[in-house]
């Protein structure tokens, strides 16, 4: 070997920026391309395509009955409208943020994808922020377009701006975040989609009780028998830890007042900084997860 | 410079963090090296030991061929080097550092898993873009970046068309295109000429050793003896996790056999030499080489071939080659393995 092979050769890597200017750079690329990949998914695309279509066919069935000669009751038509359109994003909207928080992860390990990113200047931290920002942003166009629909239909129906409708959407969003950013942790365990897919389905069916675990919580105990007990335990433990999913539903007021109306007794302020913690939450204990995760 | 003496205790391990390594006797620069470098995976029933106690150095400005049979460990130790996966013992350092997954050491370092898949909605243009962005180039270097690697790859043709379009051998050139993107000192490369026809291993051959040529450091791990004898300058054999050689090819390729160029020999006399241990290479132009082992006497083969009315040309030392002397330690490692187990 010469000496000049031995010479430290410049480099593009001799001339690369900064760190932050690297950690936003490939930030905004791993989220932007997690949004690009998981908007092709089949699933996501099923799942919206048969939200949109219900929303779409809550219209038509208003307008069918309108023009069968039945006997129109305006009010419960947007009622029913309501109901089909808020059941139809809710259901949807968490399958679809189920299924994308839980197979982002584990999806990159199976193709092997993860292994030319993390080697790459990519911290761990910066890789799992990149792949969380890119299902918020699934999550948000999905949520926009759904909303979207309802939105115009019942603009059309009412011909009122259903601000009502917006703060709902709104709430649902970190709703379904709360229960993203935990399924998203559960994946960045798993080596498949199959068990952040189950834990997120208990996240959101647990969330939505958590009313229910407090009253089990108070009851529990009375007869100080072990089982008694123990069931007590467990519902107050759950019920401390569990997000209270409930908190984010204003679907009995976009269903009883009037579109235009602001939200009553709803603490958005309050319940947008709780969302936020929950999510954190469950984004800390994924990258406590995936920090020494072997792949 | 002789074969490399297998689990000494490595001088440069006490070298202070964040200065340059010095050159060794020989005028080498280590870019990466590992000391006592083991791997152990607890399963429910044992203890499987994927690596162990591997202490490996790699030069600046060398193609290092890093073989072994599936399983053998060669992965698990890239792996440990990328931080993909942590040591259970021992220690690693790439370039000045010995903080492995720092940024400093990534940004220096290409990296090419083999049978990666790439996303298949992208253009490979913009897959190259994407890893681009990773190391934190932009704007008109990394346009001019992608444009380079490319052409280097021999894919400015196929830049705008959709990966899931491309051929096995044009995803291995967009892979081989991504690894090169930062224009890395170090290119650690699994399999780069998996799926590739010979013309195109050729050409990715002449990009290899260009880049060694202009002082980046490569480390090969593959199955294609051939590609790798053709073009490396060191070689480790790794088996059951253990390093069972490493050194210059020049060192390890012994002339232990003789080649006898002969006139064609008629079938009968083939056969009667393949009687004393003579084997029948290769036939060329009129001319046959005869392969002599070395426990045949050379005195004794002349004599046969004479023998057996075989016009005899020439005598030459024949050099082993690497898939011989793979072989040959590899089957000499398991041997060691099977007394042990007696």
């Amino acid at each position: 070997m010469t000496d000049e092979s031995v010479k430290k050769p410049q480099s593009t890597s001799d001339k690369l920026p900064g760190v932050v200017s690297v950690f936003t750079l490939g930030l905004g690329a791993i989220a932007v391309y997690t949004w690009r990949e998981g908007m092709r998914k089949k699933t996501m695309i099923g799942f919206l395509v048969l939200s949109l279509l219900v929303i779409f066919g809550a219209w038509f069935l208003t307008a069918f009955l309108q023009t069968g000669g039945a006997q129109v009751d305006t009010e419960l038509d947007t009622k029913l409208v309501k109901d089909i359109c808020v059941t139809a994003i809710s259901i949807f909207g968490v399958l679809i943020t189920i299924f994308i928080s839980a197979s982002v992860v584990p999806g990159e390990v199976e193709n092997r994808i993860i292994y030319t990113v993390l080697s790459k200047p990519v911290r761990r931290f910066q890789y799992l922020m990149g792949k969380f920002l890119g299902v918020q942003l699934i999550i948000i166009i999905n949520l926009a377009l759904m909303g979207g629909l309802f939105f115009v239909n019942l603009y059309i129906q009412e011909g009122i701006l259903p601000t009502l409708l917006l703060w709902t959407i709104f709430l649902t969003y970190f709703e379904f975040l709360i229960v993203s950013a935990f399924t998203f942790a559960i994946g960045c365990a798993a080596s498949s989609a199959v068990l952040p897919v189950i834990g997120g389905l208990f996240i959101y069916i647990t969330g939505n009780l958590t009313e229910y675990l407090g009253d089990v919580a108070r009851r529990a105990g009375q007869t100080e028998a072990f089982l008694d007990v123990a069931i007590g335990w467990l519902a107050t433990g759950l019920y401390n830890v569990l997000p209270n999913l409930q908190n984010f539903s204003l679907r009995n007021q976009l269903l009883y007042l009037q579109p235009n109306d602001p939200p009553a007794d709803a603490m958005i302020p309050q319940m947008v900084v709780y969302g936020l913690l929950y999510a954190a939450a469950g984004y800390v204990i994924g990258y406590i997860i995936f920090r020494r995760k072997e792949l | 410079m002789t074969q490399e003496t297998l689990n000494e205790e490595p001088a440069a391990e006490t070298q202070p963090l964040g200065e340059a390594r010095t050159p060794d006797p020989d005028g080498r620069i280590p870019v990466i090296e590992t000391y006592g470098l083991t791997k152990t995976y607890e399963t429910k029933t044992e203890d499987v030991h994927a690596l162990r106690d591997l202490n490996l150095t790699v030069y600046q400005g060398e193609i290092f061929g890093y073989l072994g049979p599936n399983g053998s460990g060669k992965t698990t130790t890239i792996k440990l080097l990328l931080g993909l996966i942590f040591p259970t013992d021992g220690s690693m350092a790439i370039m000045d550092s010995e903080s492995i997954g720092s940024i400093h050491v990534r940004r220096n370092i290409g990296y090419l898993p083999e049978g990666a898949y790439y996303p298949d909605f992208l253009k490979g243009e913009e897959v190259l873009r994407f890893y681009g962005k990773l190391y934190g180039l932009r704007g008109r270097a990394l346009e001019r970046r992608i444009d380079e690697v490319l052409e280097m790859v021999g894919m400015t043709g196929a830049r705008r068309r959709l990966v899931g379009g491309y051929s096995k051998g044009m995803r291995q050139r967009i892979g081989l295109a991504q690894a090169m993107i930062s224009d890395p000192q170090i290119l650690i490369l699994d399999e780069p000429t998996t799926g590739l026809d010979p013309i195109a291993r050729k050409e990715i051959r002449d990009v290899l050793v260009k880049l060694r040529d202009e002082g980046k450091t490569l480390l090969i791990s593959s199955h294609e003896l051939l590609e790798v004898e053709m073009i490396c300058d060191r070689v480790g054999i790794l088996h059951n996790g253990m390093l069972q050689t490493i050194g210059a090819l020049d060192d390890l390729l012994v002339q232990r056999d003789i080649t006898l160029e002969v006139e064609v020999p008629s079938e009968s006399a083939v056969h009667e030499l393949s009687r004393f241990g003579i084997i029948s290479e290769d036939m060329v132009d009129g001319k046959a080489l005869l392969r002599v082992p070395a426990n045949v006497s050379l005195y004794e083969a002349i004599e046969q071939c004479q023998h057996n009315n075989v016009s005899l040309l020439s005598v030459r030392p024949r050099r082993e080659t690497l898939e011989e002397l793979f072989v040959r330690v590899v089957g000499a490692a398991e041997e060691n393995k099977e007394i042990n187990q007696v």
